[in-house]
C-alpha cells in the first residue's frame, strides 16, 4: 500500500512535470502565453518652422520584421492625413487648407523585438534588380574624398573575397577605426582624422558598400531607454544605423554600437532610406519631439498563445482550453483554480487545524470574493452574518419546522442581494455583477452559523467564523497571481500534481499545528509529573 | 520541540486517529451501528447488553399527535436524535408537572419549565435533522432518563455523570467519567466545561481530574475532591465496554456507559470517532497504551480475558 501511494503520489507528480518540459522543450511551446509587457507608448508631435507651410511630413515607424505597430492616434482635427506606405518606411503626412500653427501629433504602442541574423553565407550576386538601383547610386564625393575611399580600399581588401565578407572586413575597419565624435561631419575628416558622427560613420559605410556593388542604405533610428534606465526622461533622439543587401535580405549593420546582422529591442527603426527624410528630421524645417514610455500592459496574450498552440501541436492544440471562445475560458481559469483552494484549505484544516465552516465555505467565498470583489465580498459577508445572529435570536422564537425555516432565511438572502442591486452597494465596491451562486451557499452557511452558534457558543462560532475567512482571503490572494492562474490554465495537467499533494496530505499521521496549543498543558503537566520524560 | 515532547509523551493527534486507528479499523458499513440509537438499540438488544428503555421513538411529525397522552404517563424522561453526537439536541425532563390552567409542562434538568409545544418544537428540530450527523432527516427517541448513582451525587452538578471508554480491537485501554457542572448545564460534555477524571483501569479509581484543560482537584460546585473515587461496578464497565467491541465490530470507538442505582452499568451509546480529551483527563498520552494492545496482546480472547488482560498492564 505504501509503495503503491508513493508511486501514484510520483506519478502524479513526475508525469504532468514531465509533459510541462516535453511541451517547453521538444515542442517549444511557451509556458505561458507571453506577456505583452515590452511595448513602448511613443508620441511625436511637430510642427514646421515656417508659419505658412500648409502641410508637413514625417517618418513613422512601419509595422514590419521586430517591429509591431499598433492603437494608432493622430490627432489631426481640421487636418487630411496621408499615410504614404512605401516599400520599407511610412511617412505621414498632415495637410490643411490652413497654415499649420499648431502641434500635430502621433501616437501609437510599439513593441519591438530583437532581430538577428546568423550564418550570413557567402554572396557572388553580380545583377540586382532595378528597385536597388536608388541604394547602389554612388553620389559625388570630392576626389580626395573618392581617393581616400580607394586607399583604403586597398588597404583593408585582397581582391578574390564574396560580398558577405567584403560587408565584414569594412564594417569592421569602419566600427572599430573611425572613433566616434560627434565634432567630425564630413566624410573627409573620417578618412583622414579617423574620426566622425554616427551619422558619418553610416554614410561612410553605405557608400564603402555602394562602391563594391553591395546595396546599401543608412537607417534613421532611436534608442529606447533600457530597462536600467529608468531615469531616462523618455525624450529620444535619431541616430544612425545601415542595412546591406545580401543573399535577398536586408541585413542590419551598425557601426556605431558594433553588431553586424541584428539589431537589438531597443533600436526603433524610423526610416529606411535616410536620403529620403534628411530634410525632414534636420530640424531645420521643423520642430519636432519624440518621447516614448514604457506601456505596462502586464497581461497575458491569449490570442497570440492560441494561435501558438494550434500551430506548434495539433495534438496539444486539440486540447488545449485556449481553444475555447474567450468567455468559456475566463470561466475555466476560475474553476480550475478551485482545486488549489481545496489544497489550501486541506493545509488548513490537517495540518495546521484552523476551524472553519464546513469544507466548501471558504473556497465558495474566495470564488464569490473573485466573482465580485474582496471589499464587497466581505462586507456582504459581514450582513450575512449578522443574519445568521438575527436567526438565531429572532427565528429561533417562532419555533418554526427547518425546511420553512431556511426557506425563509433563502427569501432574506435575495432581499438582500435586491437591495444591493438596487441601491448600487455592487458598483461602489467595483462589482458589476453576482450571480445565483452566492444563494445557495449563503443560505446554507447562515443555516450552519445560527446552528453552531446555538450548540458551540459564541466564542468557538468565532473561532470559526475567523478561520473561515482567514483562509478565504489567503485562498483570494494565490487566486490572485495570474501567474497562477495562467500556468493552470495553460497545463491544466498541473492538476495532478495538485492530486499528488492531497493524497500526500491524506496520508499525514502527525500533529496538527492547532493541537500544539490544545495539548500544551498536559505536556507541561506531564513534565512536571516526570511521566515519561 | 514540542511536537517532540507530545510524540515522546505519545499523545495520540487527530490525524494519527484517524489514519492508524478510525480508517483501518473502523469499517464504514458498521458506522450506522453506532451512529443510529435505534439501530445501537436494536443490536444491544439482541446482544443482551442493557441499554435505557425507549418509550417512544418518533419518526415524523405526524408522531407528535398523541405525543401529550404518551409524555403525561411518564415521570420523567429523555428526549434525543437518533443520529446525534457529542450530547446536542438532548432534552432531559426531570418532571411533568401541570399549570394553574392545569396544562401538561416539563421542567428540564437545569430548573427551566417547558411548555408542551416547546418539546414538540424540540423534537421536529431533530426530525428535521437539526442535530444529525449528516444534516439529513433523523429520528427522535424518547427515553427513559436514568437516576443518578448514590456515589456520584455529591460529585455532579445536575445530569448524570458517565464513563467513556476507549476500546482498542476489544481491549480497554483507557477511560475517564464525565461529570456535569453548573457550565456544562448539567450535560456530561467535556466541551461544555464538565469535568474530566481519568480512571486508573487497574482499579476504577480516578486519578487527575480536569476541565477543559485546566487541572483541577475539586467539583468547581460541590468542591468535593474528585481524585480517588472509585467508580461502581467498575470490573462490570470494563466487561460491557469490551463486548461492545463484539457487537458492532469496530477495532477503535469510545464507550459511553451510566452507572444506574439498580441495573448495574448501562450502556448510552457508543461513538465510532472518539475524542483525545481523555488523554488529557488522564494526564497521559494514548498512543503507548495503543501500541501495547496492538503489538503485545493474545488474539482470539473472550471479552472478559480481555479486560483480565487490560486491567494486568494499565
Amino acid at each position: 500500500m505504501r509503495k503503491l501511494t508513493a508511486f501514484i503520489v510520483s506519478l502524479f507528480i513526475l508525469a504532468p512535470l514531465g509533459l510541462l518540459y516535453y511541451k517547453h522543450n521538444n515542442l517549444n511551446l511557451s509556458l505561458l502565453p507571453h506577456k505583452v509587457d515590452d511595448t513602448w507608448n511613443l508620441h511625436i508631435s511637430l510642427k514646421p518652422k515656417d508659419p505658412t507651410e500648409t502641410s508637413v511630413s514625417f517618418p513613422i515607424p512601419k509595422h514590419s520584421a521586430g517591429i509591431r505597430v499598433t492603437d494608432e492616434r493622430i490627432r489631426a482635427k481640421g487636418f487630411e492625413t496621408i499615410l504614404d506606405r512605401n516599400y520599407d518606411s511610412v511617412m505621414m503626412t498632415w495637410m490643411s487648407n490652413e497654415p499649420i500653427t499648431k502641434t500635430v501629433s502621433y501616437s501609437a504602442r510599439v513593441d519591438v523585438v530583437p532581430v538577428k541574423f546568423e550564418n550570413i553565407k557567402k554572396d557572388f550576386t553580380t545583377e540586382y534588380p532595378r528597385g536597388m538601383n536608388k541604394y547602389l547610386k554612388i553620389p559625388e564625393l570630392s576626389e580626395e574624398e573618392t581617393e581616400g575611399l580607394r586607399l583604403l580600399e586597398q588597404a583593408i581588401y585582397e581582391g578574390n573575397e564574396d560580398k558577405s565578407l567584403i560587408a565584414r572586413k569594412a564594417f569592421y575597419y569602419v566600427s572599430e577605426e573611425i572613433q566616434r565624435n560627434l565634432k567630425f561631419r564630413t566624410l573627409k575628416d573620417a578618412l583622414n582624422i579617423g574620426r566622425g558622427t554616427p551619422l558619418v560613420k553610416a554614410r561612410m559605410y553605405a557608400y564603402m558598400m555602394r562602391r563594391k556593388n553591395i546595396p546599401a542604405r543608412v537607417l534613421v533610428v532611436t534608442k529606447l531607454p533600457l530597462k536600467d534606465e529608468p531615469n531616462h526622461d523618455g525624450k529620444l533622439y535619431f541616430s544612425f544605423m545601415n542595412e546591406i543587401f545580401l543573399n535577398n535580405r536586408w541585413i542590419p549593420v551598425s557601426t556605431n554600437i558594433g553588431t553586424f546582422g541584428e539589431i537589438d529591442e531597443n533600436f526603433l527603426v524610423f526610416h529606411r532610406n535616410y536620403e529620403e527624410v534628411e530634410q525632414l528630421i534636420s530640424k531645420k524645417k521643423i520642430v519636432y519631439n519624440i518621447k516614448v514610455n514604457r506601456a505596462v500592459l502586464n497581461k497575458f496574450n491569449r490570442e497570440d498563445f492560441r494561435k501558438e498552440v494550434i500551430k506548434k501541436s495539433a495534438f496539444f492544440g486539440g486540447i488545449s482550453l485556449h481553444r475555447l471562445p474567450l468567455p468559456v475560458q475566463a470561466v475555466f481559469s476560475t474553476i480550475l483554480l478551485i482545486p488549489l483552494g481545496a489544497l489550501v484549505l486541506c493545509v488548513a484544516r490537517n495540518l495546521l487545524g484552523v476551524p472553519t465552516f464546513g469544507m466548501f465555505t471558504p473556497i465558495l467565498l474566495t470564488v464569490f470574493f473573485k466573482e465580485t470583489s474582496l471589499m464587497f465580498g466581505l462586507c456582504f459577508f459581514l450582513v450575512v452574518v449578522l443574519i445568521g445572529i438575527a436567526e438565531r435570536y429572532l427565528l429561533d422564537k417562532f419555533r418554526l419546522l427547518a425546511i420553512p425555516r431556511m426557506s425563509i432565511i433563502l427569501t432574506l438572502v435575495i432581499m438582500l442581494l435586491m437591495v444591493v442591486a438596487i441601491t448600487g452597494v455592487a458598483e461602489f465596491f467595483g462589482s458589476g455583477h453576482i450571480g445565483y451562486f452566492p444563494i445557495v451557499i449563503v443560505t446554507v452557511f447562515i443555516e450552519r452559523f445560527s446552528i453552531m452558534l446555538t450548540e458551540d457558543g459564541p466564542v468557538n462560532t468565532a473561532k470559526t467564523l475567523i478561520g473561515t475567512l482567514v483562509i478565504a482571503v489567503l485562498t483570494f490572494l494565490i487566486y490572485s497571481i495570474e501567474t497562477i492562474e495562467m500556468l493552470i490554465f495553460t497545463n491544466p495537467e498541473l492538476l495532478f500534481v495538485v492530486i499528488a499533494i492531497l493524497i500526500l496530505i491524506g496520508k499525514y499521521k502527525g500533529y496538527r499545528l492547532s493541537e500544539l496549543i490544545r495539548f500544551k498543558n498536559l505536556v507541561e503537566q506531564m513534565r512536571s509529573q516526570k511521566k515519561g520524560l | 520541540m514540542i511536537f517532540q515532547d507530545m510524540k515522546r509523551l505519545g499523545i495520540l493527534g487527530i490525524n494519527n486517529r484517524i489514519g492508524r486507528y478510525i480508517l483501518p479499523l473502523n469499517e464504514r458499513k458498521n458506522y450506522p451501528l453506532v451512529d443510529n440509537k435505534v439501530k445501537t438499540a436494536a443490536r444491544a438488544q439482541a446482544w443482551g447488553i442493557a441499554m435505557p428503555e425507549n418509550y417512544l421513538i418518533i419518526e415524523n411529525n405526524g408522531d407528535l399527535k398523541n405525543l401529550a397522552s404518551e409524555l403525561a404517563q411518564r415521570k420523567s424522561f429523555v428526549v434525543k436524535p437518533a443520529n446525534g453526537s457529542q450530547g446536542n439536541g438532548i432534552l432531559v425532563i426531570i418532571e411533568v408537572l401541570r399549570d394553574q390552567n392545569d396544562k401538561i409542562c416539563f421542567r428540564r434538568s437545569n430548573g427551566k419549565i417547558m411548555s408542551l409545544g416547546d418539546i414538540k418544537h424540540h423534537i421536529s428540530g431533530i426530525l428535521s435533522g437539526l442535530y444529525s450527523l449528516s444534516g439529513s432527516n433523523d429520528i427522535a427517541i424518547i427515553q427513559q432518563k436514568i437516576e443518578i448513582h448514590p456515589v456520584f451525587e455529591d460529585y455532579c452538578f445536575g445530569g448524570i455523570p458517565d464513563v467513556r471508554v476507549i476500546v482498542l480491537n476489544g481491549f480497554p485501554v483507557m477511560s475517564m467519567v464525565r461529570l456535569p457542572t453548573r457550565t456544562s448545564d448539567g450535560k456530561a460534555n467535556l466541551h461544555q466545561g464538565a469535568i474530566g477524571a481519568g480512571i486508573r483501569i487497574k482499579d476504577g479509581t480516578t486519578q487527575n481530574a480536569v476541565i477543559r484543560n485546566r487541572v483541577v482537584s475539586e467539583h468547581p460546585d460541590t468542591h468535593k475532591d474528585i481524585r480517588g473515587l472509585v467508580i461502581p461496578d467498575w470490573r462490570e464497565v470494563l466487561d460491557l465496554s469490551a463486548r461492545c467491541y463484539d457487537m458492532v465490530g469496530l477495532g477503535y470507538i469510545g464507550v459511553d456507559i451510566v452507572i444506574t442505582p439498580h441495573d448495574g452499568p448501562i450502556l448510552l451509546e457508543l461513538n465510532a470517532r472518539p475524542g483525545l480529551a481523555i488523554q488529557i483527563a488522564n494526564q497521559a498520552g494514548l498512543l503507548p497504551r495503543l501500541e501495547k494492545i496492538s503489538k503485545d496482546a493474545p488474539q482470539g480472547l473472550s471479552a472478559r480475558e480481555r479486560v483480565d488482560y487490560s486491567m494486568s498492564v494499565f
